[in-house]
Formats: C-alpha cells, structure tokens, sequence
C-alpha cells in the first residue's frame, strides 16, 4: 500500500510493503511499530533506531508528538490522492475566511470597519483572555466584510469575530 | 508551628506550598473555584472549600470568603501564593484584623512596596539607586504623562502602579504611540488589579533584569540567598530565569545584596521577598521595584542554595530567627527555570485552552518539576497560562543546560499547545549559551521559524503512516466482515492463490 504523507510543507512518499518493511522516498527499511498502552504511546524500530511518540487521531490528521515537538500529519493513499488532485484547480484560490476567536475571552476593541482594506498582520480584534490582551492579526491582505463583534461582548471558542474578503 | 494553612491560590504555587506543610507536619486547607473543582490543589489538601464562580474577582479575590473559609476551617494563618491577593496589603491587614497570621511582610511594608513611586522614593532615601521616571505618588493624568514623557527621554515603559508580572505594560519608543499605548495599559492594568493608575519609567538599554531574593525575619536579621538572572522575557513576562547570572561576579554580587537588604530595611520588611534591579552593561544597578511575595522562579533559587523558600517563609510567620547567617550562603552549581505556557510559540504566544490528553512529566537526575496540571486537567482561560515550571540543575551552567534539553524533550503533553518548542528553540540558540542575551532579546533578536529538523519530521511521518494504515486495515477489517461468506483465513488463503 502506498502513501503520500505530509507534514508541514514536507511531503514522503511511504510505501508499506509487507509486515515489517516499508519503503520511504525509496530506501527500503525494516520497520516494527508497537502501541505501548492503546492510548497512542506508539514505539518505533526503524532497522536498530528506536523512536518513542505520543500519537492523537483528530479528525482526518494525526498529531505525533516527538522530542518535544508536535507535528501535524496528513496520510493520503493513491486513491484518496488522485481524488485530490483532480478537485484542484476547481477551488478558488482566495475566498472569503473567516477570522474566529482561538479561545473564550472578552473583546477589549475592534480596530475595523466594514469595507475597510487590511493588510496582513494588521490587528483587527484585541481579545481579553487568560488576563492578557491578544492582538488578533489579519491572516493575509483583504477587505474586511463583516464585523460580528463589539467591545466588552464575551465571545465563546471557535466563534466568527470578523470576515475577510 | 501552626496547625493549619489555608493556601489562598491556585495551580502549581498552591501545590508547592501544600507540599511544604506537608513536610512540616501542618495541615493544609484549599480554597477553589467553581472550575477549580478537580484542579489538584484541592485533591492534595487536607480540606477544601469553594470560594465562588471561576472569574478571579468573585472567587480568588474574595477577601471576605477567604477569610470565611479560614474561620470555618479552624486555619492560623494563610499564606498567599503569588499573584492574586499576594500583595494586596488590605488583605494581610483584614488577615491581621481576624487573628489570622498572614505568611508574609507586615501591610505597611507591602504598601510601601505596592506602591511603585512611595517604593522608589523610599528606597531612594536608603541610599538605593533608582531608574528615572515619574517620581509622583498616585497616578497621574494622561496629560500630565504626555506633558512629563519628553523629560524622561524615549524609548520609555509605561507600568501599572498596582502592577506586576507585565500586565499593565508597555513600551514606547515615540512620541506618537503614548496615547495609544496609555488607554490600552490603563485598560489591562484596570482590569488585572482594578486600577488603571500607570507611571512613566525610562527604559535602560541592553539592561538585564537580575534580582535578589532576600529573607528577613522578625528579630530584625536579614539575609540575601543570591542573584537570579531574569532577563529573558517577553511581553515583560518571565520565561526562562537561572541561578546564579553569568553576569554577576562575586563584587558585583555582594555589592547588590548589600543595597538590596537597606532596600528591605527601608521598610522593616519581614519574610521572603525580592529586590528587582535592572543592570546595565557597565554593571551599574538600578532598583526596579520588590515583589513582596515569593516568585514564580524562586525554585532556582532553592536548587543553588538548599534553601528550601517556603518551610523559611511558614518559619518567619511563627516567629522564629533565620536558621541560616550570611556567611552560610552558598552557590553550588546551577539551575535553570523554563515556565512552560499553554501558549502557542508559533501564533505569537496566543494562549491555547483545552484539554491535557496526554501529560507524561520529565524525571530522573537534577529535574525539578512544579505543576497544577495532570492527564485529562481543563485548561480554562480563567487564570494564568503557567502550566508547569521544569527547573533543571547542573554541576556547571553548561550541564544545567543539556539537562533541560534532555528534560524538554522528556516532558510529553498533548491536546494543548505549549511553549516547549521556543524553550527548546532557545536551549539550542547559541546567544543563549554564550549569555549574551538582555530583556529585549526574545521580542527582538529571538525569531523561533518553524524548524525542519529533516530526520524527526521524516519518523514522525513514518509513525503517522504506519498508525493510519493500521486504522485503515481495522476499518476494512470491520466494515467488511459481514458481506464474505467464509471466515477470514479462508478468504485470505484464496487471496494468497490469487496472488500467485
């Protein structure tokens, strides 16, 4: 069976050939992965290296947590791959997105208006949370479409502050 | 000694001073949040209480609960923690009013010191040199700031006079960004200490922010356990502090203790506390300000020492002498802190709230670690972002250091972002390990890019692969069992003939 895997803007090519072996951007390895607890403590073996991952199914990616640093991984076989790639090109490159609040907090201030042109990094919402004020920054260069918030309004995780066109 | 603390905080502190009653034979009351619940404070101590809903000002900055829950419990004394009602003089003094002894500084003292401007002028008497800024008790208008900032010289920080810990902070560096800069420190000092009172201070350039911790009792003997350099911060947050400062040698060093104890003596301070200074690059000082409380970093401290801060500070509030002279005070080794956030290092720190899956904690040889947090605990955006402090000593500054790297890399948690990543980024920075770094560094000449170490993302795809694959083989497994009509190893062994 075979995967491309992508992490970051990294992607490998990790073909799975029988128990035991596998083949990565085509060095073929010998590969013995074992669930220490069922709870996601995996260990590796690749050849004689031993590696040792907290791993986290969410949605479609899977989180490994590796020497301390977390990565997020997308596993696409041939099929789902292919289905990707033929959908491309349909999908308008800059569409509208929305600017969400990552936390429950309090707005402190709203630094625009509808209509008004952003640059990226410009702040657009100042968010109370864990006592501190976060400036919450355009994402990229756009227009601002809609404005779902007002100062001292208490906001939920997850939850539309501003639009982006 | 007493018979019973309340520990009137939250999180890791709490933990910590409850672990010190403990081994002094005392016996603990917690007081919590509705949130606060499961939170570990509570399971750890003897009895626990809920003080209110999880905003900090009905519940933790609840005079009046807190002292209710004192007397229900039976408790002699409290002891404040950091942070909330830590350096709230009315506090220790309704504390001294009930009968109930306040594990700290006397409420004159913490006024004295609460106050930044009465602190820098009556030190300044003392003979303590001092950063300029605006001298003026109580707060000043905006206009009187603007009028009075020029004559300071920019780039300058604006401070909340009831302030610490950074918030309420900031920095200009022209004319043009005060006001802005002014509303917005009034707000957050508004609403993190219910007073947007702020003064004007210059900013020292290239400065380092070392401090000494001090320890005074109430026979009038006061003692300094050291330095601790505190110079990496960022947003005026500490985030990585150590014991002793590569930059202080032994003149330097007893010269700082000296001034710092007739700062403490301005104000016949008794208990732990601590004399921040700034110091410049031809190791002139300045007093900043004192934290009348114990510190987040005083773990570095203790490592160096032996000293253990809060079994002296439960000591001095029963009214014993110093266990220790001066002269007993020595440095051995090294210790490094590194606060560990829920924030995310690569969103510009945004804090991330959620909760802890998984949670494995670095242990083994020269690792301390002091935290609140546990498998499965909420991290609510009610309280502070610290979720743990991982204190590494060494023989020598360089062993502490690969020790941390060693322990960051132990330390496991998932289902939160965390600052690991930026400590690791900063264990590995060569300006880090050289010490040439000053309270400027992490904003303006750290950048934490997101690192393509090759091999480890290379493992981790391979893991994440393998993990997949095997779910996938699951799901088939299970959807299509039912539709064969013959057992698996069957259906195999034709598959296998198939094959050849």
């Amino acid at each position: 069976m075979k995967y491309v895997t992508a992490v970051g803007d990294q992607t490998y090519v990790i073909e799975i050939n029988r128990e035991g072996e596998i083949t990565v951007d085509g060095v073929t390895r010998r590969a013995d992965l074992r669930s220490i607890d069922g709870l996601g403590t995996y260990s590796l073996l690749i050849d004689d290296e031993s590696h040792e991952a907290l791993v986290e199914t969410r949605g479609g990616e899977i989180g490994v947590l590796l020497r301390g640093r977390f990565y997020l991984i997308r596993v696409q076989d041939e099929r789902e791959r292919r289905l990707a790639e033929s959908t491309r090109g349909l999908v308008a490159p800059a569409g509208e997105i929305s600017i969400k609040s990552p936390m429950p907090g309090l707005i402190v201030a709203v630094r625009v208006e509808p209509g008004q042109g952003v640059k990226k990094g410009e702040t657009l919402v100042i968010l109370e949370s864990m006592k501190m004020e976060n400036e919450l920054k355009a994402p990229r260069d756009g227009k601002v479409g809609v404005v779902r918030v007002q100062p001292r309004q208490a906001v939920e995780q997850g939850q539309t502050l501003v639009t982006l066109e | 000694m007493f018979k019973k603390v309340l520990v009137a905080n939250r999180g890791e502190i709490a933990v910590r001073i409850l672990r010190a009653c403990r081994e002094l034979g005392i016996l603990t009351v917690a007081a919590y949040s509705e949130v606060d619940r499961s939170a570990l404070h509570v399971r750890y101590a003897d009895e626990a209480y809920c003080i209110g809903p999880a905003p900090s000002r009905d519940s933790y900055l609840r005079i009046d609960k807190i002292l209710e829950v004192a007397h229900r419990s039976e408790a002699d004394a409290i002891h404040p923690g950091y942070g909330f009602l830590a350096e709230r003089s009315d506090f220790a003094e309704a504390c001294e009013r009930a009968g109930i002894v306040f594990i700290g500084p006397k409420p004159s003292a913490i006024a004295a010191m609460g106050d930044k401007a009465v602190a820098r002028a009556t030190v300044q008497k003392a003979g303590v040199p001092v950063v300029p800024g605006t001298e003026g008790e109580g707060g000043l208008s905006d206009e009187e700031i603007i009028a009075v900032a020029p004559h300071i010289g920019f780039p300058l920080l604006i401070k909340a006079t009831a302030g610490g810990g950074g918030k309420g902070m900031r920095v200009v560096d022209h004319p043009e960004g005060l006001p802005g800069a002014l509303a917005s420190a009034r707000r957050e000092a508004e609403a993190a200490f219910g007073d947007g009172s702020v003064y004007l201070e210059k900013l020292v350039a290239g400065a380092r922010h070392i401090e000494i911790q001090l320890l005074a009792d109430t026979h009038g003997n006061v003692i300094d356990l050291n330095e601790r350099e505190c110079s990496l911060q960022r947003r005026h947050q500490k985030i990585i502090e150590e014991a002793p400062s590569m930059h202080v040698d032994a003149d330097l060093r007893a010269r700082m203790g000296e001034v710092a104890v007739k700062a403490a003596q301005a104000v016949q301070y008794v208990n732990a506390g601590t004399i921040e200074f700034l110091v410049d690059k031809d190791n002139n000082f300045y007093f900043l300000e004192m934290n009348t409380r114990l510190q987040v970093e005083h773990p570095v401290t203790e490592m160096v020492t032996g000293v253990d801060i809060v079994k002296e500070q439960i000591r001095i509030a029963r009214g014993r002498p110093l266990r220790y002279m001066q002269d007993d005070i020595k440095i051995n080794g090294w210790a490094i802190e590194c606060r560990i956030t829920a924030e995310d290092p690569f969103d510009n720190f945004m804090p991330s709230t959620g909760r802890i899956t998984r949670l494995a904690i670095s242990t083994g040889p020269g690792v301390r670690v002091d935290t609140g947090v546990y498998e499965g605990s909420e991290i609510t955006p009610y309280y502070d972002p610290l979720i743990a402090k991982l204190i590494c000593w060494g023989e020598t500054r360089g062993e502490a250091i690969l020790r941390m790297r060693r322990a960051l890399e132990e330390f496991r948690i998932i289902g939160i972002k965390t600052s690991i990543p930026f400590h690791q980024a900063m264990m590995d920075s060569h300006r880090f390990m050289a010490g040439s770094f000053d309270t400027r560094f992490v904003e303006e000449r750290f950048s934490l890019e997101e690192e393509t170490h090759a091999d480890p993302m290379r493992v981790a795809a391979i893991i994440g692969t393998l993990v997949a694959h095997g779910e996938g083989q699951k799901a088939t497994q299970v959807v299509r069992a039912g539709e064969r009509d013959t057992s698996n190893w069957k259906w195999l062994a034709r598959w296998e003939r198939l094959q050849r």
